[in-house]
């Protein structure tokens, strides 16, 4: 999970006025004593974030037999038994979960921002659900759901689009419930891009010109939110490539569950997939921070 | 802190009057940020009770001056006394001293009788003379009714009264004021001035105002430090400042002036637009640059004139007229109002200065 | 609004309805002979006894221990990196390490702990060839712990940032000229300004604590009486008739936990933030 609303925020601050030098402190002994403290404080927590990474690391590429080093885990990845199948599927889900997230959400963030400020509390509040409802709750009342196909009206074309949500080649299902899981972030992303830039004025611009609102949206809406959208795309990708519990619970072989899977068999394995996986994660969230940086900085 | 004068319903502002007036006296203090240097070895004296306006432009060490006598900023070098104390490494919650920031200060979780009270809170004054000395000086800065509001619920203006009477609660021997209404629209500005003002004249406490604007530093103070790149240029009365700048710098930063070259003789008279006046004053021989005020200089509609008109802005019972000479120069004119209609741009006209020059800089200099 | 409709629709039928049918359902009970459905609370109240009610029990003990401890940890973490003086790139490095390791849970962190301080990890197989056995083995509550404050401190670090850097400066000075000392700042003015938003976020850190399933499968297998762990082995067990139906019954019992912290949450968060617009 990234980055969240706490439901406080400070007030913002307004008009542009300097904010003067930063306060330096003073120099003295409670000074010195501070440095010391957040040193160790630093050290500490420092050792404990990377020692897991480092080990991993030298857990991977260490040769039980001979004792020198191999690259064999790494290398054997792609070719590992069931690999490709999972990861594909993962990936595929996830362009699917982005693609499903981002039509259903960014025009409700701008039709809720230009049209309907009414509802903006609702929306805020469906969007955030997700984040303090346990997934496993919310899985078993799927499968609930999923399971009035046999059990009610089994034989009508419900029950038939029902089995078709669950194909186990590519569960349909496991998009819907990623979008949900997705919009805390997503939300957040576009909420604050369509903050950022004065959309009013520029659809405004545009409808007087005659442009309908599909064409505004991709015309105008989408290309101004670009680094927003972006953003909310690689949130979302990153999420459903590192999710376990729904898959795992309705039943279907994504890439996380594969990781378990063959972790008896061949733990050097699994802990090589986890050390990649953690290096896409990584990658994507720094791309992401580029993207961040290179925007603009607008005054909201 | 001197015992509270408990009982009587003005007692922070009897207390402020009683004390003697503190100065404050800043020699040689230096402080460097990396390779800026703040200030630059500066030498000020704020007399006790004194209201003191440092003027300067942005970045020329204001703040950091503030914060010095604050305590915010130990100097690299140089003392600060406070009523003949030295302070200079006194921390600032022991330096018995009032500020007021630009903007933003008020605490948000406090109203605005509970940000008055701080002071006396941190001091474990009891609840009743807190209630009492909130009320006191919320009142003192015109919102009495205002006691239970958060700082969000007042406006702008409104949260710097506030800001002052919490600083005021204290009864500070010097009180600080950093840009204080620069965050202010220009009506609140002037009314808030003249404010601050009127409660400094009142109380009689040692007042430091920071601030860039010449027209706030002159019009409240009664004396304006000029600074400039972390050294003072000038201290003096806003009326001496404006009459006889020390420098070319304080002349042009303070009011405005016209730059019109001039050569000054070997018997002390300087040659000017064509009129010849005495100087006062050792200036070298040779080219000059002469600084006119605008109300120094008379425009003649001329046909044979040197000057034409270039501008001219109407500000109500004057209107400022400015005229360019064949060299280039321009040169400001105020011109009473209804006296002006002829002299549109265009015109040609003749310039002659009516008084001598409020200073005179060699050539290379201006 | 038409454009809106996709969005409430799914929202509707993905998110509110599962919560619905799980609210319904876990009053109705099979019966083992006739396969007929009846109106019951048994499984609402097997779940809050015996077995489960300890998976209840373990479950909230490690959430609420890690959100705190993930709360005071993150606290200082993002304070510390914030008091750095010209410290822009060691901010930078802290919050895009923060934004990858508080995504890092799940499975991936799993192993990676597994490989440092599992029985065949790295660490473990460094300390023991010094003599030293680890004070508590990885695969307890207290291992559990220790992993879930792997993605627990940077959410908090992450979280609270903004917040701590909307503190303003003239806040601490004008205390300090005021004669404050620093702790009567926090007391009177930076704690309080502060606590909406560390309530916030404890707040979002227990959710995930509680909530956390992968990390804990992974590593502990069923052995620890948490109630994610309860709910999946409920599910997964075909053979026992009416353990569907214990399923839902503990992932109600979560649900309404949870909403319970979110109303206890709510009402601080109003007291505490009175003064705010
Ligand atoms: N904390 C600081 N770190 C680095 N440079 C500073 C700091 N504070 C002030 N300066 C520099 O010192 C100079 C004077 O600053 P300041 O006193 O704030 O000016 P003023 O208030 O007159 O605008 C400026 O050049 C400013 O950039
Ligand atoms: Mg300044």
């Amino acid at each position: 999970m990234t980055a969240v609303d706490t439901a406080a925020g400070l007030p913002a601050a307004a008009a542009a006025v300097d904010p003067g030098p930063a306060p330096t402190g003073r120099r003295g002994p409670r000074r010195a004593g501070v440095r010391v403290a957040r040193a160790v404080l630093f050290t500490v927590l420092g050792a404990y974030f990377l020692v897991p990474i480092a080990a991993s690391v030298a857990f991977t590429v260490r040769d039980r037999g001979t004792g020198g080093l191999t690259a064999r885990w790494y290398t054997g990845i792609p070719s590992a038994d069931g690999f490709a199948e999972t990861f594909g599927r993962s990936l595929t889900l996830g362009l699917l979960t982005v693609a499903g997230t981002l039509l259903l959400l960014l025009p409700t963030v701008v039709l809720v921002t230009l049209r309907l400020p009414r509802v903006r509390r609702v929306v805020e509040f469906l969007c955030l659900l997700p984040l303090v409802l346990p997934p496993i709750a919310l899985v078993v009342g799927v499968r609930s759901v999923l399971s009035w196909a046999p059990d009610h009206f089994y034989g009508t074309p419900l029950a038939d689009a029902f089995f078709a949500l669950q194909e186990p080649d590519l569960p349909w299902i496991l998009v819907l419930v990623y979008v949900v899981l997705a919009l805390p972030f997503a939300h957040r992303a576009l909420d604050a891009g369509v903050r950022a830039v004065d959309l009013g004025t520029l659809t405004e611009a545009a409808r007087n010109l005659g442009a309908s609102w599909p064409r505004v949206l991709v015309t105008v809406v989408v290309p101004a939110l670009r680094t927003a959208v972006l953003n909310a795309a690689f949130l979302t990708l990153a999420l459903v490539l590192g999710e376990f519990t729904i898959a795992s619970l309705l039943g279907f072989r994504t890439f996380p569950t594969w990781i378990v899977e063959i972790s008896g068999a061949s733990p050097q394995l699994s802990v090589s997939v986890s050390v990649l996986s953690l290096l896409l994660t990584w990658g994507l969230l720094v791309l992401i921070s580029a993207l961040d940086r290179r925007r603009p900085r607008t005054t909201a | 802190m001197t015992a509270a004068v408990a009982g009587t319903p003005t007692a922070t502002v009897a207390e402020l009057r009683d004390r003697p007036p503190a100065d404050v006296v800043l020699s040689g203090v230096t402080r460097t940020y990396g390779s800026t240097t703040a200030l630059d070895a500066l030498d000020l004296h704020v007399a006790g009770g004194e209201f003191l306006a440092v003027l300067g432009p942005s970045g020329c060490g204001k703040t950091t001056a503030l914060r010095a006598i604050a305590g915010f900023e130990v100097p690299d070098a140089g003392t600060i006394t406070v009523g003949g104390r030295d302070v200079t490494t006194v921390p600032p919650s022991k330096r018995d001293m009032g500020m007021v920031f630009q903007a933003y200060s008020l605490f948000p979780n406090l109203t605005a009788a509970d940000n008055v009270a701080y002071g006396l809170a941190v001091r474990r004054r009891g609840r009743t003379e807190r209630r009492r000395r909130a009320a006191e000086l919320l009142e003192l800065v015109g919102l009495a009714d205002r006691g239970d509001r958060y700082p969000h619920q007042l406006s702008g203006g409104q949260q710097q009264r506030v800001a002052l009477a919490r600083a005021l609660a204290v009864a500070p021997q010097v009180l600080l004021l950093d840009e204080p209404l620069s965050a202010l629209d220009a009506q609140v500005r002037v009314q808030l001035r003249d404010e601050i003002r009127r409660i400094q004249l009142e109380l009689g406490t040692t007042t430091v105002f920071v601030t860039h604007d010449q027209a706030e530093a002159l019009s409240v103070a009664d004396r304006v430090a000029v600074l400039r790149a972390g050294r003072l240029e000038q201290v003096a009365s806003p009326d001496e400042l404006y009459s006889r700048p020390a420098t070319a710098f304080v002349a042009r930063f303070v009011g405005t002036t016209s730059a019109v070259p001039a050569q000054l003789r070997a018997d002390g008279q300087v040659d000017l637009l064509g009129t010849t006046r005495p100087v006062a004053g050792p200036v070298p021989v040779g080219d000059v640059v002469a600084l006119l005020r605008p109300e120094q200089v008379v425009l003649r509609p001329d046909a044979g004139g040197r000057g034409r008109v270039v501008t001219r802005t109407f500000s109500g019972g004057t209107t400022r007229v400015t005229a360019v000479l064949p060299d280039g120069t321009e040169v400001a004119a105020d011109v009473v109002s209804t006296e002006s209609t002829e002299l549109v741009p265009g015109t040609a006209v003749e310039v002659a200065p009516t008084a001598r020059p409020v200073l005179l800089v060699p050539a290379g200099d201006a | 609004m038409l454009g809106t409709l996709p969005f409430f629709l799914l929202v509707g039928v993905v998110l509110l309805l599962p919560v619905v049918v799980l609210a319904v359902e876990a009053f109705r009970v099979t019966d083992p002979v006739t396969y007929e459905d009846t109106w019951s609370t048994s499984a609402i109240t097997s779940v809050t006894t015996g077995a489960y009610g300890r998976a209840y029990l373990g479950s909230l003990r490690l959430s609420l221990v890690t959100a705190a401890l993930g709360t005071v940890l993150g606290l200082g973490l993002a304070a510390a990196m914030l008091s750095v003086r010209r410290g822009r790139l060691l901010r930078r490095l802290l919050l895009t390490a923060s934004g990858v390791l508080a995504n890092f849970g799940g499975i991936p962190l799993a192993f990676a702990f597994i490989a440092a301080i599992g029985n065949a990890g790295v660490v473990t197989a460094l300390l023991s060839d010094l003599g030293i056995t680890l004070g508590a083995s990885l695969y307890s509550t207290t291992g559990l712990a220790l992993v879930y404050l792997y993605f627990l401190v940077p959410l908090m670090v992450l979280t609270i940032t903004p917040a701590l850097e909307g503190l303003r400066p003239q806040w601490r000075e004008a205390s300090d000229v005021l004669g404050g000392s620093g702790w009567q700042y926090w007391r009177r003015v930076g704690g309080p300004v502060l606590l909406p938003s560390v309530l916030g976020a404890s707040v979002l850190l227990f959710a995930s604590a509680f909530a956390a399933y992968a990390t804990a499968r992974a590593l502990v297998g069923s052995s620890i009486p948490l109630v994610t762990l309860q709910i999946a082995d409920a599910l997964s067990s075909n053979v026992l008739v009416g353990s569907e139906a214990q399923g839902k019954a503990l992932a109600l019992g979560m649900v309404v936990l949870v909403g319970a912290v979110m109303l206890v949450y709510g009402w601080l968060q109003r007291r505490a933030s009175r003064w705010s617009a």
